[in-house]
């Protein structure tokens, strides 16, 4: 064929003084920069997902978390000071990231828990109701009417941890695991003693997210309403929120200004969140500085390789080649280089998120196995560019 | 393919120029392909300068120089590099031969362009000039009338409508000499082309139709 008789005349006079050892400088050069760039788009994005994503994390504290209004000395004497009304429920609901707001209404009713019949003990039993879209899972006999005598009840497992690590080994009594607190019966007596009602309360589930015991909305309703003294309305003292993002900013700014507590645990997350955003913007500027040197280096590279054979491309320009066709065998030359680069890169980045994944669930957080869109999206762009760089340096010292 | 030229002054050469008669500068010149022209220029009075800005390798020039209707101050990159594979050939005063290459393969990266000239061709033309025993000597290493002899054959591996040559024969005895313009003749027959032939000096190397003094 006589094309690639004329390539090879063509290699030998342009691509003669082609050092190896700088060809290869070159390409790391690029897969060091490319690679950067796309780990710290993967760092960015495996963030995000465990913040915002999906998948559940639950160890990251979920997006849902409980206010109230502080007891400070002042407020403290007042009755009523602490709850919310309902303006200030309209402010919590346009804060920013909020997405909905739940009121946790508790008894106002006396509930007493009795436990082994008259032998065991009674106790007083303040109960909480949310919404059952803010429960972490919703148990499946989570039910109640009025003139049911089975009561579900939820509990916090802070209360079962606080019985099993804490109290029982002090006092010399057998732990209890899940399943078994689940089997017992208590018999809950609610109401005021002369027109008290008599239930066999089950705990059902246990909730990592509300640290009290929780009871179906409609049975606090209708306590509240049958027994309380204001009724069903009932003002909230706390509020469960679903937050989009509570490390936001925004969102504990709101929440310092107006002087609410929360479970800080969901807070703490905005000093990492922002640690790590300070991280992976650095990164992410290293990385784009590492990246433009690497494609610099490359793009030298080939400019060097031009101008080393400028006579060559001169003669050639002058016995009739085309500078379209010499630019032309120059890209075919360097593109594919450009292309294996990208190919390494990919699969480091391939490499490096499995290898995440697997280390992240160790920690118990879930990671995708493999790099999702942005990570595909800034190699496509990163080596959109970089090709058209090659191209038009190619074509460009070619045509000088 | 006509050429014409139309108040060419080189720059560089601008002086020199104002104050000469000149067959080609200044003045309004038109070529066919019919015309095989001598241009005779003593030196200093832009021989190479001339053929250099027809092949399209300099503008440093006012003035017009046309192939057909093809500005070459205007023509691009592409357009250039089509006229010097199909229409215009030339052989350089200083031959202009890839050194690292061998003879036959400075012959083979111009056959190849268009392929026109069959290998066995080439093969014949070398033992013609007597150049067929360097064919695997690196161009470098050959003498200035073996490189001549290689430039002459590598112009003729094309298509061409007009051939431009500067002091072709320069360092070529005259036995050599017969032999080349023998060969030419032939060649830009067989092409029916035109020839500008520029040199220093008087001579009959080919049959001219006219002669112009630059």
């Amino acid at each position: 064929m006589s094309d690639k008789n004329r390539n090879m005349l063509l290699r030998k006079l342009l691509l003669r003084n082609n050092g190896k050892g700088r060809l290869w400088a070159a390409m790391i050069a690029l897969f060091v920069g490319n690679t950067l760039l796309l780990l710290s788009v993967l760092i960015w994005w495996n963030f995000n997902e465990l913040l915002y994503g999906k998948t559940e994390n639950d160890s990251l504290g979920s997006t849902f978390l409980i206010i109230g209004k502080k007891v400070t000395n002042s407020n403290m004497g007042q009755r009523g000071a602490t709850l919310f009304t309902p303006a200030d429920i309209d402010s919590v609901n346009k804060a920013p990231q909020v997405q909905s707001v739940g009121a946790i209404v508790s008894n106002h009713f006396p509930v007493y828990a009795m436990m082994g019949g008259d032998m065991g003990f009674a106790t007083d039993l303040p109960l909480e109701s949310v919404p059952d879209s803010f429960l972490d899972s919703k148990p499946a006999d989570w039910d109640w009417q009025p003139g049911s005598r089975d009561l579900p009840i939820i509990m916090s497992s802070q209360f079962l941890d606080l019985y099993n690590y804490v109290f029982a080994p002090s006092q010399g009594l057998p732990q209890l695991s899940e399943s078994s607190v689940k089997s017992l019966a208590l018999n809950v007596k609610a109401g005021p003693p002369d027109m008290a009602e008599t239930y066999t309360a089950h705990v059902v589930g246990f909730s990592d997210r509300i640290g009290s015991v929780m009871v179906p909305q409609a049975f606090i309703d209708y306590g509240n309403q049958k027994y309380g003294k204001q009724g069903s309305g009932v003002a909230p003292s706390q509020l469960i929120l679903k937050t989009k993002d509570p490390s936001d900013i925004k969102f504990t700014e709101f929440i310092q200004r107006k002087n609410y507590t929360t479970n800080s645990q969901n807070l703490r997350w905005s000093r990492v969140r922002a640690i790590v955003e300070v991280v992976a913007s650095a990164t992410g500027v290293l990385a784009i500085l590492l990246m433009a040197i690497g494609t610099l280096v490359f793009v030298l590279f080939i400019e060097l390789t031009i101008a080393k054979a400028h006579q060559s491309l001169t003669l050639l320009k002058e016995i009739g080649y085309s500078p379209g066709y010499l630019s032309g065998f120059m890209v075919k030359r360097f593109v594919p280089l450009v292309l294996v680069v990208v190919i390494f890169s990919a699969g480091a980045t391939l490499v490096v998120q499995y290898l995440c994944a697997d280390m992240a669930k160790a920690q118990g957080l879930v990671l995708h196995a493999l790099p999702g869109l942005p990570v595909w999206a800034a190699l496509a762009v990163s080596t959109g560019i970089l090709l058209v760089l090659v191209v038009r340096s190619i074509s460009g010292a070619i045509r000088k | 393919m006509q050429l014409s030229l139309h108040q060419l002054i080189p720059l560089p050469l601008r002086e020199k120029v104002a104050g000469r008669a000149s067959g080609v500068w200044r003045g309004d010149l038109v070529l066919s392909e019919a015309d095989h022209v001598f241009i005779k220029a003593p030196s200093g009075t832009g021989k190479t300068t001339l053929i250099h800005m027809l092949y399209g390798m300099r503008d440093d020039y006012e003035g017009m120089v046309k192939w057909d209707n093809l500005e070459m101050k205007r023509a691009g990159a592409s357009e250039i590099a089509q006229l010097r594979t199909k229409d215009v050939s030339v052989i350089f005063q200083d031959m202009r031969l890839f050194p690292e290459l061998t003879a036959w393969e400075n012959l083979d990266i111009k056959r190849r362009l268009t392929n026109t000239i069959t290998e066995q061709q080439v093969t014949n033309w070398m033992d013609e000039l007597g150049v067929a025993d360097k064919r695997q000597s690196l161009a470098r290493t050959l003498s200035y009338g073996e490189q001549q002899r290689v430039a002459i054959i590598r112009a003729l591996l094309q298509p061409f409508k007009w051939l431009l040559m500067d002091e072709p024969f320069s360092h070529l005895d005259h036995v050599n000499i017969a032999k080349a313009a023998k060969l030419i003749s032939e060649v830009v027959k067989q092409n029916s082309a035109g020839m500008i032939l520029a040199d220093l000096d008087d001579n009959n190397f080919f049959p001219y139709t006219q002669t112009i003094v630059l």
